[in-house]
């Protein structure tokens, strides 16, 4: 009986995951890709205007082939994407937008402290992201996918976010100590 | 339009032209103001859908529903705004303008980019994108018309303000300045219309400037002068003549008037004269009978006494008296001749002519006269005179072929200048061409009354009865080669 119970769960779980998580993450490669072009990054981080823009994901790759997917044959003004796989918080080198997965859930902070005022946009959606420190965070309400950017930090980054895109986001701030 | 007044004409033709200006005018400035206007509401629709897109790029690309409909429900503030939607990337429908509203406004997906006039809208599609390559999806937008229609109904209106006004000025120009061109043609009209109704030829047209009218007006003026000066010379010659005429006639009445006294004294002379030969001729013949008749007595009664001297002379006393009785016989005739009343009528001259030859003949068996008389001969006159001049002609031929072999006498007529001529011919003792005009007088003779008896009164009785009766009668003859008399009625 309990095992049964077990299956019925696993297996809803299961399901549960597949097709709403296929979905939820086809949407937000696609925001990830958006992002592009709602941010500015400083000139020191583009000295080469045909440099790629490139998204990194930092731990288990949620997205699978999606993100592959959306930017392929994509271009921002003369710069092309390119997707890079992180394992390690060292590998990273140039990245303009870092996708944080929730594997890493625990060393959020840590990986935040990591990156200091390096001009990359980290975007996760891992609990209190923004309140974190993190810049935009990936919320599931009601089966949709609203952000919440932690303003200050982007500035403090120097990472320019556009209005209209802060008109469709909810403003965090990370608690003062 | 072809009997109106030259006014009118002028005035139609004016505003004909000027109608017809104003009205392609009007057509082209509301046509121009249409199109202009559509274009003008194209591109605001343009602009307004890539404001609207623009401001909508982050809420297609992170997919938020109520930032959307936000943005949208900006066009609240534009009445005539019908409808818009957003659509993703897929041509899934993000948001709409009314939120609430109908499938039929909003298509289910986006059509090719563009705006256009559909109907009573005007709908356009625009992409969202942000930066210069990303499509993010389609906003699409509807507008109504009434904007269009409004500017129309506007144009429309002064257009046709302007038109009722600028043929109102055109009008009023054309009735004052057609009078330029009619004013001369019509003084020209008036004065021939008056100078040809009152034969009025002293009237001249006025003339209203050096212009090819100006010159009409000339040569018309010097074309009634002309006509005035012909029509006093004519009136001149006219009067001339009366005047020529008047003392003519006057004239010719004293003539005639003298001529009338003549006649009539003439007349009375001539009655005069008849009637006295008449009483002599009468009176004569007591007196004649009693020498006859006394001479007789003595013949008879008293002839051994008076011996064959005696009774010779008596005998030629007897003989001289009957002559004398004769002759007053024929003066009497004469006489009765010219106071006879004349009874016109038809008369058989052929059947009377044989009548007096079988007459001839029968008085005279022992002489053989050959007598020709053509049948069929008619005249008009008084048949008991046309007898005395038949009888008198036909006995005078008789007589005078009275030393002729082979006698003949001949009674025709010829046509001559389209009248009768009758005709008595003979080939007699004829006449000396000479004495022609003595033929016809009273007495006069041109045979001794040895040779040929008679008193001398017969051709002048002819003559008279011809006279009478209007016609003319002469003769034609040599001697020894016969007479012709002709005579017509």
């Amino acid at each position: 009986m309990a095992l049964l119970k077990a299956v019925t769960v696993l297996t809803s779980a299961l399901l549960f995951v597949q097709s709403p998580r296929a979905s939820e993450y086809q949407v937000k490669a696609v925001f990830l890709f958006n992002f592009a072009q709602f941010v500015e990054w400083p000139a020191v981080a583009t000295p080469d205007p045909q440099m790629p823009v490139i998204i990194g994901i930092l731990g288990e790759d949620p997205l699978g082939t999606f993100l592959d997917e959306t930017v392929r044959g994509e271009r921002l003004g003369l710069r092309p994407f390119e997707i890079r796989r992180y394992r390690e918080l060292t590998d990273i080198k140039a990245c303009n937008i870092l996708f944080i997965s929730r594997s890493e859930n625990e060393r959020v902070a840590e990986i935040l402290a990591a990156l200091g005022k390096r001009p990359i946009l980290t975007v996760s959606d891992g609990d209190d992201f923004a309140k974190r420190g993190g810049m935009i965070e990936f919320v599931t309400d009601k089966n949709r996918i609203r952000l919440r950017i932690n303003l200050e930090a982007a500035q403090a980054a120097n990472v320019t976010i556009s209005s209209k895109l802060l008109r469709v986001a909810e403003i965090v701030r990370t608690p003062r100590r | 339009m072809r009997d109106w007044p030259i006014k009118r004409k002028l005035t139609a033709i004016f505003l004909l032209i000027s109608g017809l200006v104003l009205v392609l005018t009007s057509a082209a400035f509301v046509t121009y103001q249409v199109v202009t206007f559509r274009q003008t509401m194209r591109s605001n629709l343009a602009t307004r859908a890539q404001i609207l897109a623009a401001n909508s790029t982050a809420a297609l690309a992170f997919a938020n529903e109520a930032d959307a409909r936000e943005i949208l429900s900006a066009l609240k503030y534009d009445p005539h705004m019908v409808a818009a939607a957003l659509y993703d990337r897929d041509g899934r429908v993000l948001a709409t303008y009314p939120v609430a509203a109908s499938a039929d406004l909003i298509p289910a997906a986006p059509q090719p980019d563009g705006y256009r006039f559909e109907g009573a809208r005007l709908v356009g599609f625009t992409p969202v994108a942000q930066g210069a390559n990303q499509r993010l999806g389609t906003l699409y937008i509807a507008s109504d018309t009434k904007a269009v229609s409004d500017a129309l109904r506007l144009s429309g209106i002064i257009a046709i303000v302007v038109l009722a006004i600028a043929l109102l000025a055109a009008y009023a120009l054309a009735a004052a300045l057609q009078g330029r061109i009619s004013a001369p043609i019509l003084a020209l009209a008036e004065t021939a219309t008056a100078a040809s109704t009152r034969q009025d030829y002293s009237l001249r047209a006025p003339k209203f400037g050096e212009d090819e009218l100006g010159t009409l007006t000339d040569a018309f003026n010097q074309m009634l002068g002309r006509i005035e000066e012909q029509k006093q010379e004519l009136q001149q010659h006219a009067t001339r003549l009366e005047q020529r005429v008047a003392e003519r006639t006057e004239e010719l009445e004293h003539r005639n008037e003298a001529l009338r006294r003549n006649a009539a004294e003439l007349l009375a002379a001539n009655n005069e004269l008849d009637a006295f030969a008449y009483s002599v001729s009468h009176d004569l013949r007591a007196p004649l009978r009693s020498i006859d008749g006394f001479s007789q007595v003595l013949l008879e009664d008293y002839a051994t006494q008076l011996g064959d001297a005696g009774r010779d002379s008596l005998q030629r006393v007897r003989a001289a008296s009957q002559r004398m009785a004769t002759l007053i016989d024929d003066l009497l005739k004469l006489a009765r001749v010219t106071r006879a009343e004349m009874r016109t009528e038809r008369v058989d001259l052929s059947g009377m002519a044989r009548d007096i030859v079988v007459d001839i003949q029968r008085t005279t068996p022992d002489r053989q006269v050959e007598f020709a008389i053509a049948p069929g001969l008619e005249a008009q006159g008084d048949s008991r005179l046309l007898r005395v001049v038949l009888d008198n002609l036909l006995r005078n031929g008789w007589k005078y072929t009275g030393k002729q072999p082979q006698p003949r006498v001949e009674f025709a007529a010829v046509d001559e200048n389209g009248g009768r001529v009758f005709v008595v011919r003979d080939n007699g003792a004829g006449f000396d061409m000479r004495y022609a005009d003595k033929l016809f007088g009273v007495f006069q003779r041109l045979h001794s009354a040895a040779e040929f008896e008679g008193t001398g009164v017969g051709l002048a009785t002819v003559r008279r009865i011809i006279t009478r009766h209007g016609g003319r009668i002469w003769a034609e003859g040599a001697v020894d080669k016969g007479a012709t008399f002709y005579f017509t009625l």
